[in-house]
């Protein structure tokens, strides 16, 4: 195997890194006379100097629970498990991710169903909680005499969870009045109280996450609260609200402590809970949840809903394992192991685990399957469904593991058409690529990554031939800064060499933790989570720590006033 | 939640029965007062399809009354003289400077506003749409101010289209530059909306009560978030403006509670599916009910979210619409795509024989309404923003002469926008970025 030379490679990429226009790709050989960013850097403890002095840890917008998040607290806060956002309008994404603040909107439509899901998930736990041991929110048995004192305990309790801070005795009076309400009108205690439980579902402090500053137009950084750090934490590890263990550090005023926040990150990191971190980060980082509208041509690719299911749990251990190992996080590029069932190991070709039960299996001897390149999940969804897509997959492993997007394509290029001669290779069809000099500049760098992939057909199958053309498939490819490969595992350890994998990891973790873009000042975080994870060993448990240990995470600033760009009608 | 008894109407079931049913006198207290003493309220439809048509096949042969249905619009024949087919109208606001043809196009659809490239994918801005104009203004008349549907949520992955917001390739209606109005997709939970919070049992007292009671739960919240706002920054607070929106718009809601007891039968509830065949059946079907229930005034449709790439596997077609629509004048697209423009004009005449099946009066739904269809683009290869696939439906009780094709030399859509919003009573004279005045020759 050639010997590797990331560096080359990742300044050929990087002249496409601020590029803004097409032409941008088009930069030839950016070796020459300039001298590169030393990846080394990342090892040594000299700061660049624009890291240095204070920096901006930016601000997460007030943020509205997305449907993930809803669901999950209600799930925490009230036993509820019917998923009742499920009906609610879908969330926009911002950087990729659905939990972006700036971009999740709140609409009339939205509130009715805010409004009509409180009242039914009142109602359902009220009625549960008469027989549930321990109760969720009747904490007490109100005395008929007078039930005053048990609904204040109730609702000081309930809004406390809800809202995720303390409540001052002035929010509780006012809950309260929902009982003289509701006794005025000739009605029980109960329907004051549900009146007021719902009222709790429905106020901004409960479906926004909300974090003050002490002066909003003043930039100048201060800490996070401990309450708004401890949603921070769970709604990044958990898409949920903080549990009692976490209000209650956030309460001695000692989470912010490094030590404190550590102990919780890992608390939180084995609990069960933790999945939402596979499910709404790895989901979207690695596209896999575009896998339920995957729809290969039947005539061409058998595919079902078990193989379906199969490769979404595949990716999803493996993840899961590798946020709870002891593993370097840039080992994602070619870890030996994975999980299969029957139906899997048979699709790809290994020994059946014996089993329709998902089971961890070594894949010494199948180096072509291993890390996420060899994933069903990941090679589907960057495929179109009567064709894989050098393309696509070259996109999705410069955008989602290097972090440098291309441009995108000039109007009336988009999309490949099917071939016209049904006996072209995929290389012959990509050609065109090259030969066009307003597509050359970004497919040298797309179109040789997806050939490293091409051994894998639309459904993720291994195969040596193109299933129309039938010619064989050629898994080489040469990448910017003459940095050749002969195949998909020559490819993985090119791209596990690159000195800026864990970076790029962090920054699509930042993203999602933070649910905001990224700031200037972020570059130099990122750098130095990526540092301090290295020290620690490069898990991706060590990149989460970093992350939540970092300025970006346990700050916060407000915004100078004017900059109201955009505009209210 | 209980059926409503209405008793000349027990011997009715279905939505398919529901729509032959003369007009109510119900009905007749808020037409009333939309339109003066006998006259039907007048209604709004937007039926949006994604990635364009393919316009060889689209484009009718003849003008005026003197026309023939092209092999694309052959579905509307037996609606042909309810349908305008507005050939040569152009777009231009659709048109972003570089890439995102179907963001931008979609952004722009109804809006007429070149939409804000967010390159940081935040900071959305489109402009306001033309039906949201229509509902601000016959928002008095009806339960809902409009009616948002659509096939697809968007639980995709990485960027809509070209680093553009989803919320531009997902919603056509803005009530706001920064505020796209969330469309329903979910039939289900579309019917339990239109019909909400009726009980035909409740006595007075019981409905005063239950007003009392949502009314004081909303005071509370917004309190809530009046003393919030205090507290926050410049953008934060216009996160929670739309907050305060919201709750408005449920008191609305809340104070109607008692005032408009639905006058028709709503039929049986609808099941759930992803079916996109029976999904856009069915939320035609609502449509038209929430029309003839005069639930809403303004109802849009999105058959697809922008730059759709669904699989229209029942056609016999294994690649992606988006794919397809990038056609490379290759005849197999053609054709594909030929397929599916009339698959779509299928789903879009059922819509119109739907509203055309309900009397009003002497008239019918379909000649009290104005139904627009369109697309974010043109052709989908070159993403074309000029000669738009234009049709609009009915008679707008009397503002529109339909069963004609005319030509126009390049307006603008936005022309058009201003005559639908003039014909529902909207008094404007210009529109978007490039509406300038109502459109010639939409009445004979």
């Amino acid at each position: 195997m050639n010997k590797v030379d990331s560096r080359g490679w990742r300044m050929a990429l990087a002249g496409t890194a601020c590029a803004l226009l097409l032409a941008s790709c088009t930069r030839k050989e950016p070796r020459a006379n300039e001298e590169p960013p030393n990846p080394a850097d990342s090892q040594t403890d000299q700061t660049p100097p624009e890291c240095q002095g204070p920096r901006d840890p930016g601000r997460v917008t007030l943020h509205r629970l997305n449907r993930a998040e809803y669901d999950n607290t209600v799930r925490d806060l009230l036993g509820d498990t019917t998923r009742p956002a499920r009906d609610f309008p879908a969330d926009d994404h911002g950087y990729g991710f659905d939990n972006n603040a700036d971009v999740l909107s709140l609409g009339p439509l939205l509130m009715e169903k805010y409004s009509a899901a409180a009242e039914k998930l009142v109602e359902a736990t009220w009625k549960q909680d008469a027989t549930r041991d321990p109760p969720l929110v009747r904490v007490c048995a109100p005395d008929p005499a007078d039930p005053l004192p048990c609904g204040r305990q109730i609702l000081e309790r309930f809004t406390r969870r809800a809202w995720r801070r303390p409540v001052t005795s002035t929010e509780v009076d006012r809950l309260m009045g929902f009982l003289s309400l509701a006794s005025e009108h000739g009605d029980s205690f109960d329907a004051g109280m549900k009146l007021a439980l719902r009222a709790v579902l429905l106020s901004p402090h409960f479906l926004y996450r909300v974090e003050l500053d002490p002066n909003p137009a003043s930039t100048e950084p201060h800490r996070l609260n401990d309450y708004e750090l401890a949603s921070r934490l769970s709604y990044f590890l958990w898409s949920s609200m903080p549990d009692e263990a976490l209000l209650a550090a956030a309460g001695t005023g000692t989470l912010h402590t490094p030590e404190q926040l550590e102990r919780q990150v890992r608390r939180m990191l084995a609990d069960p809970k933790a999945e939402a971190l596979v499910d709404n980060f790895a989901g979207q980082w690695l596209y896999t949840r575009a896998l339920d509208s995957f729809h290969p041509d039947p005539l061409l690719y058998p595919f079902d809903d078990g193989l379906r299911e199969a490769m979404r749990q595949e990716t999803r251990l493996v993840f899961r394992e590798f946020l709870l190992g002891n593993r370097p996080a840039r080992d994602l590029m070619d870890a030996d192991f994975t999980y299969v069932n029957d139906r899997l190991a048979q699709h790809y070709g290994l020994p059946g685990p014996g089993t329709q039960e998902m089971r961890r299996v070594s894949l010494a001897g199948h180096p072509e399957r291993s890390g996420l390149l060899g994933q069903g999940s990941i090679l589907a969804v960057t495929s179109h469904p009567d064709r894989t897509s050098p393309v696509k997959r070259g996109l999705w492993v410069l955008e989602q593991l290097m972090c440098e997007a291309p441009p995108p394509p000039p109007p009336n290029v988009e999309g490949l058409p099917p071939a016209v001669d049904p006996k072209m290779s995929i290389k012959q069809r990509m050609a065109r690529h090259r030969s066009d000099p307003t597509c050359a500049g970004c497919h040298t760098l797309m179109d040789p990554i997806g050939y490293g992939m091409e051994n894998f057909n639309v459904v993720g199958a291994w195969r040596l031939k193109e299933e129309v053309s039938g010619a064989e498939v050629d898994p080489s490819g040469d990448l910017p800064g003459d940095v050749h490969f002969k195949d998909g595992v020559e490819l993985r350890a090119i791209l596990k060499a690159d000195p800026e994998l864990d970076i790029c990891i962090a920054q699509h973790l930042l993203a999602y933790g933070l649910g905001r873009g990224p700031v200037n000042a972020d570059a130099c975080t990122l750098r130095d989570v990526s540092k301090q994870a290295e020290a620690r060993g490069g898990r991706l448990s060590d990149l989460i720590l970093a992350i939540t240990q970092s300025e970006a995470f346990t700050w916060r600033r407000g915004e100078a006033e004017g900059t109201n760009e955009g505009g209210a009608p | 939640m209980k059926d409503f008894k209405l008793s000349r109407r027990t011997l009715l079931r279905g939505m398919g029965t529901l729509m032959a049913l003369p007009v109510l006198e119900q009905m007749v207290p808020s037409v009333a007062r939309a339109a003066g003493p006998g006259a039907a309220p007048r209604r709004l439809a937007v039926f949006y399809v994604p990635c364009g048509i393919y316009m060889p096949n689209w484009t009718p042969k003849g003008t005026g009354r003197d026309w023939t249905l092209s092999p694309t619009l052959q579905p509307l024949a037996p609606v042909k003289d309810d349908v305008l087919v507005l050939s040569g109208l152009s777009h231009e606001p659709g048109r972003p400077d570089q890439f995102g043809h179907h963001a931008a196009g979609t952004g722009a659809f109804l809006s007429c506003v070149k939409i804000h490239k967010t390159d940081e994918e935040e900071d959305v801005r489109a402009g306001v749409s033309m039906d949201q104009l229509a509902a601000r203004a016959l928002r008095p008349y009806t339960r809902l101010p409009s009616l948002e549907l659509g096939n697809d949520g968007g639980d995709g992955t990485g960027s809509c289209d070209a680093s553009f917001s989803c919320a531009y390739a997902r919603n056509i209606a803005w009530a706001a530059p920064t505020s796209p109005v969330a469309k329903d997709t979910n039939p289900r939970s579309v019917f339990d909306r239109l019909f909400a919070g009726f009980d035909p049992d409740a006595t007075r007292a019981q409905i005063e009560k239950r007003k009392a009671y949502e009314q004081s739960i909303l005071d509370f919240v917004r309190e809530d978030a009046q003393g919030l706002k205090q507290k926050l920054g410049t953008r934060d607070r216009r996160k929670l403006d739309e907050y305060f929106t919201s709750v408005r718009e449920l008191e609305l809601r809340v104070a109607a509670l008692d005032q408009q007891a639905p006058t028709c039968s709503k039929g049986p509830r609808p099941g759930n599916t992803e079916d996109v065949r029976e999904k856009t059946k069915v939320m035609c079907d609502l449509m038209v009910l929430a029309f003839q229930c005069d639930l809403t005034r303004v109802a849009t449709f999105m058959l697809g979210n922008g730059r759709s790439d669904r699989v229209y596997d029942f056609l016999g077609l294994t690649s992606g619409h988006h794919t397809y629509s990038h056609h490379q004048h290759v005849p197999e697209n053609h054709a594909a795509l030929a397929k599916i423009d009339r698959w779509e004009m299928e789903q879009f005449s059922y819509l119109l024989q739907r509203m055309k099946s309900v009397q009003e009066g002497d008239a019918t739904l379909l000649d009290n309404a104005l139904v627009y269809f369109g697309s974010e683009v043109a052709d989908g290869n070159s993403h074309g923003h000029s000669d738009m696939p234009v049709l609009l439906a009915g008679r707008g009780g009397g503002t529109v002469t339909p069963g004609r094709h005319v030509r126009y030399g390049g307006k603008p859509v936005a022309n058009l926008f201003i005559s639908m919003l003039q014909s529902v009573g909207v008094n404007v004279s210009s529109f978007g970025d490039d509406g300038s005045g109502p459109l010639s020759h939409l009445k004979e």
